[in-house]
């Protein structure tokens, strides 16, 4: 095989990593919020479900849930998940992986917030979600951008665990590309590394940049 | 909305627990009613799952399709019997989870029957292979014997452990055991002397052998004889014997030797194939 | 009409009776200061006032307006979320610790509450804010945050924040305490410019000298209940009670 058509395969594997980056995003930091909701609910059964629900997604391997995501429809149910479910189960995983996470991040964030503020948006005749979206939310974020930036990096590297399901994604297709004949030795797998350095880079870079644009206030 | 979420929180959670419990008793389901395999008005196909990390039989070729002998012996059946076709690369430590739950119906990669005669509903052997071990060619084994006190590895959850657990003698005298995820990694642990040996199918034995030209010696001796065959979920013999029909046709008429002889290059012993003979 | 009734307010905090049945009217336009030693429920009383926390029992009214009434054994019964809403209108806050938002320009403190909650038309309220931003003194800093600003600059906005939403009346929970003395002039000042407006306000204060100038009532609070009120002079100068004397010899060494 040569480099070229090596790196065209890896771009492709790429392709798919960023993919499943972007939608647990895109599903994980909204999903964060309403599981933050819920852990703080004043309905304590929901409290308690939710906790439970956080410390099992914190408590066990990332790899064993996407494997219970991807066979348990099946081996429970004989139910087959319509389209690709190989790649949902992989999605609808790290989702719910990443929104425990973010959750408790969330929360951290949320309850440094003084309660001067709570009660100033109170007295001042702030609906609840008002002072949410106008007061809190804003200081939230700045608060938990560290910290979320920190999972954002973790997932970038998480993502080769996909292929415990089956989702050929970058990682999977560089050891592929290196057990196929008549390739250049590991060379596949060292590239494969400096395209997770290079995105993470720019995810960090990106996040710092973000992180300065909050900073104008203490 | 809140009760809604909490709802979807408690499904996905009691799912994720049960599920948890149902994978402690690692055995694939019986019984005859398998998803997707069942020929139906729609038309039938064949779904492969393969190690895509085992030359020469399934392997990414350069423009990033999948190739090696079996899966081109598949396609050539499929195309026979006018089936559709599709390879899906699996995770080999999840090949019976992947069979019962009808995400692949055959497992067809070198996958080595003996020893594993009751687990599945199995085609006739096609390859009679055995389990070798590779050293380097100037570490001065020779013998199975030479190999006491060293560190051997295998491919993780394949037969080259099975067979080295049914060696007693052999496995008592080692180091240990070291279980990698693939070849590739094993091969490299050897060259820079992590460990001594390589336990491996003679395919890919010989497949290693030929790209690192003089490099590594196969000893003689073998650890075990093993043969290979395709694996249906246990009980599906209306697909076994479909695909076994075809596969004795393809043998008989020299199908299947013309798609080995594609594959002598990446390492597949055309000797070993026991249905030509 | 009295602007605020309160009526047998009762408090617990667990076992802990912290108001043990305060009756208080303020008339309009005038200007009631709150003294005691910590502990003595006057700021309890104040939060319960501003709807921070819930009375067990009692009554309260602005004007009209009943935030609260009281059952048959005197439990306090209060009235649904849309009138507490409008209610809120009817009063400012000025906390100790200012609680400016920190994340809003001064302007943006001042407005966004008219904007948001009072909808009110964005012209009006500009200039609103502007004019009592220049009131307090802040004119140049209206773009500023709240981090670039001091301690009594931070309290004039807040106090500027609270009179944006057109309160009846104004309260004020230690406004000076978290101060460096230097600068508790200027917001005393500024209080001061307020009651001289005839603006309605309840001050709860440690500043003695400061009561006894800006109030027309000064009303003295100990262990739950008001132990003495009246005249600043009277009760400042020549209290009634022993218990007074004490405090206010307490405070003067």
């Amino acid at each position: 095989m040569t480099v070229s058509a090596m790196l065209t395969l890896l771009v492709q594997g790429f392709g798919k990593s960023l993919e499943i980056f972007t939608l647990t995003l895109l599903g994980s930091l909204p999903l964060g919020l309403l599981v933050m909701f819920g852990r703080r609910s004043r309905v304590a059964p929901l409290r308690w479900l939710v906790k439970l629900f956080i410390s099992v997604m914190r408590g066990t391997p990332l790899m064993l849930q996407l494997m219970v995501v991807y066979y348990g429809p099946f081996l429970l149910f004989d139910f087959t998940p319509p389209g690709n479910w190989r790649f949902g189960a992989v999605i609808v995983g790290f989702v719910i992986n990443y929104a425990a996470y973010f959750a408790e991040i969330y929360r951290a964030g949320y309850e440094s917030i003084p309660v001067g503020q709570f009660e100033a948006a109170q007295v001042l005749g702030y609906t609840g979600a008002q002072s949410f979206g106008r007061i809190l939310l804003p200081q939230m974020i700045r608060r938990v951008l560290p910290p979320v930036t920190n999972e954002v990096i973790t997932l970038v590297k998480d993502t080769s665990l996909a292929s415990v399901i089956g989702t050929v994604e970058m990682f999977t297709r560089a050891k592929q590309i290196v057990a196929s004949p008549n390739t250049p030795g590991m060379l596949a797998l060292a590239a494969a590394g400096l395209f997770y350095y290079v995105f993470n880079y720019i995810v960090a870079f990106a996040m710092e940049r973000a992180e300065r644009s909050l900073a104008y206030y203490q | 909305m809140k009760k809604l979420i909490s709802l979807a929180l408690a499904l996905v959670l009691s799912l994720s627990l049960i599920a948890c419990g149902a994978k402690q008793d690692d055995t694939p389901q019986t019984g005859a009613d398998t998803p997707d395999t069942t020929q139906t008005a729609e038309k039938q196909k064949l779904i492969v799952g393969f190690d895509a990390e085992f030359p020469p039989f399934g392997f990414i070729a350069a423009d990033g399709s999948y190739d090696g002998f079996d899966l081109a012996m598949a396609e050539e059946l499929c195309s026979r019997l006018g089936w559709d076709f599709e390879a899906v690369p699996i995770v080999w430590d999840s090949k019976d989870a992947e069979l019962a739950a009808g995400t692949i119906n055959c497992i067809w990669n070198g996958f080595t029957y003996t020893g594993r005669e009751n687990d599945y509903t199995w085609s006739d052997p096609y390859v009679d292979n055995s389990i070798v071990m590779v050293v380097k060619a100037d570490s001065g084994i020779s013998a199975l014997a030479d190999l006491a006190g060293k560190s051997v590895m295998a491919q993780a959850a394949s037969s080259a452990v099975d067979a080295i657990n049914a060696n007693e003698s052999l496995k008592s005298s080692l180091k240990e055991v070291v279980e990698l995820a693939d070849y590739n990694t094993g091969f490299m642990e050897l060259k820079q002397g992590s460990v001594d040996a390589i336990a491996a199918d003679l395919g890919v034995a010989k497949f290693q052998i030929a790209s690192n030209e003089g490099d590594y010696v196969i000893l003689d001796e073998p650890i075990s004889t093993e043969q290979y065959a395709i694996g249906f979920l246990k009980g599906n013999t209306e697909l076994r014997d479909a695909v076994n029909a075809e596969l004795l046709k393809m043998a008989e008429d020299g199908t299947m030797l013309s798609i080995a002889e594609k594959y002598v290059d990446q390492g597949l012993v055309i000797d070993s194939l026991c249905l030509v003979k | 009409m009295n602007v605020l009734t309160m009526q047998d307010v009762r408090k617990s905090f667990g076992s802990l009776e912290v108001l043990k049945g305060i009756s208080l009217t303020v008339g309009e336009g005038e200007a009631v200061s709150v003294i005691g030693p910590s502990g003595s429920g006057k700021s309890t009383l104040l939060r319960c006032a501003t709807l921070l926390e819930t009375m067990d029992g009692g009554l309260l009214a602005y004007g009209n307006d009943f935030a609260a009434t009281m059952d048959a054994e005197g439990k306090s019964v209060y009235a649904d979320k849309a009138a507490l809403r409008r209610i809120k209108s009817r009063f400012g806050l000025v906390f100790q610790q200012f609680n400016l938002f920190p994340h809003y320009t001064v302007l943006k403190n001042v407005t966004d509450a008219p904007l948001t909650v009072q909808r009110r038309e964005r012209g009006e309220v500009r200039e609103l804010a502007l004019s009592l931003l220049e009131k307090m003194g802040l004119a140049d800093k209206a773009d500023a945050y709240p981090c670039q600003l001091s301690g009594g600059q931070q309290q004039r906005v807040a106090i500027a924040r609270a009179l944006a939403l057109r309160p009846d009346i104004l309260f004020f929970d230690e406004p000076t305490s978290a101060l460096d003395p230097e600068l508790t002039g200027e917001v005393l000042k500024v209080i001061r410019d307020l009651a001289e407006e005839k603006m309605t306000m309840v001050i709860v204060t440690h500043e003695m000298a400061f009561a006894r100038a800006v109030s027309d009532r000064v009303i003295f609070m100990d262990g739950g209940v008001i132990v003495e009120q009246g005249d600043p002079e009277q009760v400042l100068g020549d209290p009634a009670q022993e218990r007074t004397r004490r405090f206010l010899r307490s405070y003067q060494t």
